[in-house]
């Protein structure tokens, strides 16, 4: 059997193309100990039928601070099938609802969460773990089952319509909450970024059904909602979100410490792990070594020569290998829209005295939920700060919700004198993915940029 | 009735055509709207003609630089005609349907004829919240203010009174045609009926009244003989099934009864009740008519697609079911294996066939359905 890696031209870094120097990326250290903070939430999640504590089933946005607040486990859904396409152990799940008939067009978040769901209501009336002829269902056959379901999906119908699937296939048992959480269209004139009367009704829209979401939480498990657990969980949270920040200004530097690869990796600390002092802990972890790095001059690849903005969700599959593809050739990805306009990006929106509306306002601002033309001026600001020379557009296939406006990013970002390149993938389905085309539109785009700077 | 169908058959064919030689006749504002929830009585009442865009049967060429080639065949076609310039006659858009890809292709349309207003109000998909009553309303009467703007002046309550009277009128005429097809007293082809429905999402809501009244006058007093196998067909959400697709299905055998296309039923199903204030009859039109025709776009407790079907099947004597399914429709694609579950439980024969802007190979589609009628034939035997 011929061993490709083997033979691949830089056999330190399989993941680069024939061309460039073959580096690898220097991920910062502090994301091991973030890994490890993921772990124990898992563990801990596994644990929680035993420990006698409610579980609920949500999707979408970062609402998990209420659940914290109310005592309760939670599993993200789309959050579990990265964790399970970035351990190579989505094919199980995606067997059982590809054989059901959800079709290999779905988004493949959801594909992976319903299949995870058929095997666990298989194996809870069989008595038996699901999919118990793969060990790669070990894992999943660890999953609990949610007592509770609550949807707020931002932008993405897909969204909606996926946990209403859920809710069905459990029979309509299980509670179910949706927190409509409606696009930022910005067509009035008053339209701006964090501003206008859309912007102040939507607000208002989304805090009214927040303050439900904690009566639904009380109606189901007879509890009455801790606010002052809310506001402290909050106090966390909003602190870690700031040092975020204060770490994505350090990576203005030249070369940038830190890349886009290690804000994927810290992803999961403001998405859906608890608000306490950990989180804070991490960034913290993140922000010294990223000001140590800053002060040595040295940057997360080596030699950087190019700086680019990332578009589009992340392919869980393969983290580790793009890091290292656009590190071989120079490349630092130094910001992108999933990492850098999410995930509690306006910290200073939050009142943890009284949270609920600046809540609200950071789930309305996720990274699709603005209309092209406010989001566009958001990306622009970003490859300005961050001095970014070309875009790479990841076409996540079956998301249309990360997609769809990246035909009118690029165009934009031509406008302003910067490359782009397109690459198709997916979020947890690795067969979207075919590395030849990266490889060789990569090269072009070098090229392009090389030729760009020889004729300034 | 042939004139009017042919008439019907002129609309569908050109529906920007028709619109632009009646803005020129008029001078009334062309409102194109997006399906499939959005009401088109306040266009209406504003002196628009409302006309809902379709797609079209030019190949998709130019519009491929500004949608991805997986996105479904109705936002690919829409992309492209407006990259041909034809949505250059549109005065506005309206649409306020919770729908991914539909949202990137308003975003498209807003980026290529920035003069054209996008008037675009959200509309609630989760329809049994506390607030979704309350929210519905809100949205009807932001679209009415905006749609005052865009005038220039009021819109009268009674001019919108009168809007949805006529609408009711031109519902209620569609669902008589409907009846007295699936009675055998008017002999109409699923390309004719497809005429009659989609040319009410285009055509002077006055103007369609009168040739359908001609239409449905032309029932014959008693049932004609039954033939063919009885067929009821679903989905489609968005656009228009191929005619084609229907003929084939005619050719094959056979007969179809009823249907909950949104070039159907789904369309029509419901009126607005013109005894309340007009932003109460839209709310309550929009969320009732989930029930008598749930759609998988929307979360709705109360309602299950795959019972209706089942129902509707039943009332309709079908003897099986055809699925329309458009490539790359997330909702239906999630809905699917539920409805194919339900009829597998009950032994009714069913078909799923997935459609697409171009290729759609008619003769090894003409197998399956030749299949298909077989097994149901026999297995009403």
């Amino acid at each position: 059997m011929t061993n490709l890696i083997a033979e691949a031209p830089f056999k330190d870094n399989p993941a680069a193309p024939a061309y460039g120097t073959g580096e690898r990326a220097d991920r910062l250290k502090a994301t091991r100990h973030g890994g490890k903070l993921v772990n124990d939430y898992w563990a801990d999640l596994f644990a929680a039928k035993q420990e006698g504590r409610k579980v609920v089933w949500y999707n979408g946005t970062h609402i998990p601070p209420f659940f914290q607040a109310h005592g309760l486990a939670w599993v993200h859904g789309e959050a579990w099938s990265a964790y399970l396409a970035a351990k190579h152990g989505e094919a199980p799940a995606q067997k059982a609802g590809e054989a059901r008939g959800y079709d290999r067009e779905l988004c493949s978040y959801a594909r992976t969460h319903l299949g995870q769901a058929i095997l666990s209501i298989k194996a809870a009336q069989e008595g038996v773990a699901g999919g118990a002829d793969d060990a790669r269902s070990l894992t999943m056959a660890k999953l609990p089952m949610p007592d509770m379901i609550v949807n707020a999906y931002p932008y993405c119908s897909s969204g909606q319509q996926w946990d209403d699937m859920v809710y069905r296939m459990f029979g309509k048992k299980i509670p179910i909450f949706n927190v409509s959480v409606p696009l930022l269209w910005g067509g009035r004139k008053d339209a701006g970024y964090l501003s206008g009367s859309e912007w102040e009704e939507r607000s208002d829209y989304v805090s009214k059904q927040l303050r439900a979401l904690a009566a639904f939480l009380e109606e189901n498990t007879g509890r009455k909602f801790d606010w002052d657990r809310l506001s402290e969980a909050m106090s966390y949270i909003k602190r870690a979100a700031e040092l975020r920040l204060e770490c994505f200004d350090l990576c203005e530097a030249r070369p940038a410490p830190a890349t886009f690869f290690d804000w994927i990796a810290s992803i999961a600390h403001l998405n859906f792990m608890p608000g306490t002092q950990a989180i804070v802990d991490y960034f913290q972890m993140l922000r010294d070594e990223i000001a140590g790095r800053v002060a040595r001059g040295e940057g997360a690849v080596k030699n950087e020569k190019y700086r680019l903005f990332f578009d589009g969700m992340m392919n869980w599959n393969r983290v580790g290998w793009l890091a290292d593809k656009f590190a071989s050739v120079g490349a630092s990805v130094v910001a992108g829209r999933y990492t850098h306009m999410a995930f509690w990006q306006e910290p200073g929106l939050i009142d943890v005295n009284d949270p609920v509306r600046g809540m609200a306002q950071n789930y309305l601002i996720c990274p699709n939920n603005h209309g092209a033309p406010i989001m566009i001026e958001q990306i622009n600001r970003l490859c300005d700060k961050f001095a970014v020379d070309g875009l790479v557009m990841h076409v996540s296939r079956p998301c249309r919700g990360m997609t769809n406006q990246q035909f009118l990013i690029a165009d934009a970002a031509k406008r302003r004198g910067r490359q782009s390149l397109f690459f198709e993938g997916d979020v947890a389905d690795d067969s979207f993915y075919k590395d030849e085309l990266l490889n060789t539109r990569l090269e072009a785009m070098i090229e392009s940029m090389d030729a760009q700077r020889r004729a300034a | 009735m042939r004139q009017a169908l042919q008439r019907f058959e002129a609309v569908c064919d050109a529906p920007l055509a028709y619109a632009r030689a009646l803005k020129a006749e008029s001078g009334r504002r062309i409102i194109g709207v997006l399906p499939m929830q959005f009401p088109l009585e306040l266009a209406h009442a504003a002196g628009a003609l409302p006309v809902i865009l379709q797609e079209d049967r030019e190949p998709i060429t130019v519009g491929q630089s500004q949608v991805f080639t997986f996105y479904c065949g109705y936002n690919r076609s829409l992309t492209d005609q407006l990259m041909r310039g034809e949505f250059d006659c549109l005065d506005a858009v309206l649409f306020g349907d919770h729908c991914v890809q539909l949202l990137a292709t308003a975003d498209v349309i807003r980026a290529h004829l920035p003069n054209t207003p996008i008037l675009f109000n959200q509309l609630i998909s989760s329809l049994a919240a506390p607030w979704a009553m309350e929210e519905t309303r809100n949205t009807f009467r932001q679209l009415w203010s905006e749609l005052e703007e865009l005038i220039g002046r009021p819109i009268a309550a009674a001019d919108a009174a009168r809007s949805i009277r006529l609408y009711n009128r031109d519902r209620q005429l569609m669902r008589a045609a409907f009846d007295l097809r699936r009675e055998g007293r008017l002999n109409l082809t699923g390309r004719q009926m497809q005429l009659i429905v989609k040319s009410g999402m285009i055509m002077d809501v006055e103007a369609h009244i009168a040739l359908l009244e001609e239409i449905v006058g032309a029932a014959a007093p008693t049932p004609a003989p039954e033939t063919g196998v009885r067929v009821y067909l679903s989905g489609h959400y968005c656009q228009a099934p191929k005619p084609e697709i229907l003929d084939v299905i005619e050719e094959c055998g056979g007969h179809i009864v009823d249907d909950d296309l949104y070039h159907g039923f789904r369309f029509i199903s419901t009126d607005m009740d013109e005894t309340l204030e007009p932003v109460e009859a839209l709310a309550r039109w929009y969320l009732e008519r989930n029930l008598r025709a749930p759609c998988a776009t929307l979360s709705d407790e109360r309602a299950d697609w795959d019972d209706f079907l089942l129902d509707a099947v039943g009332k309709a004597r079908a003897q099986g079911l055809i699925i329309l399914q458009v490539k790359y429709c997330e909702p239906h694609m999630y809905y699917y294996p539920e409805i194919k579950e339900a009829f597998d439980q009950r032994a009714i024969p069913h078909l799923l066939i997935e459609t697409e802007h171009e290729q759609m190979p008619l003769e090894a589609l003409k197998t399956r359905v030749e299949t298909f009628l077989e097994i149901a034939r026999r297995r009403a035997a």
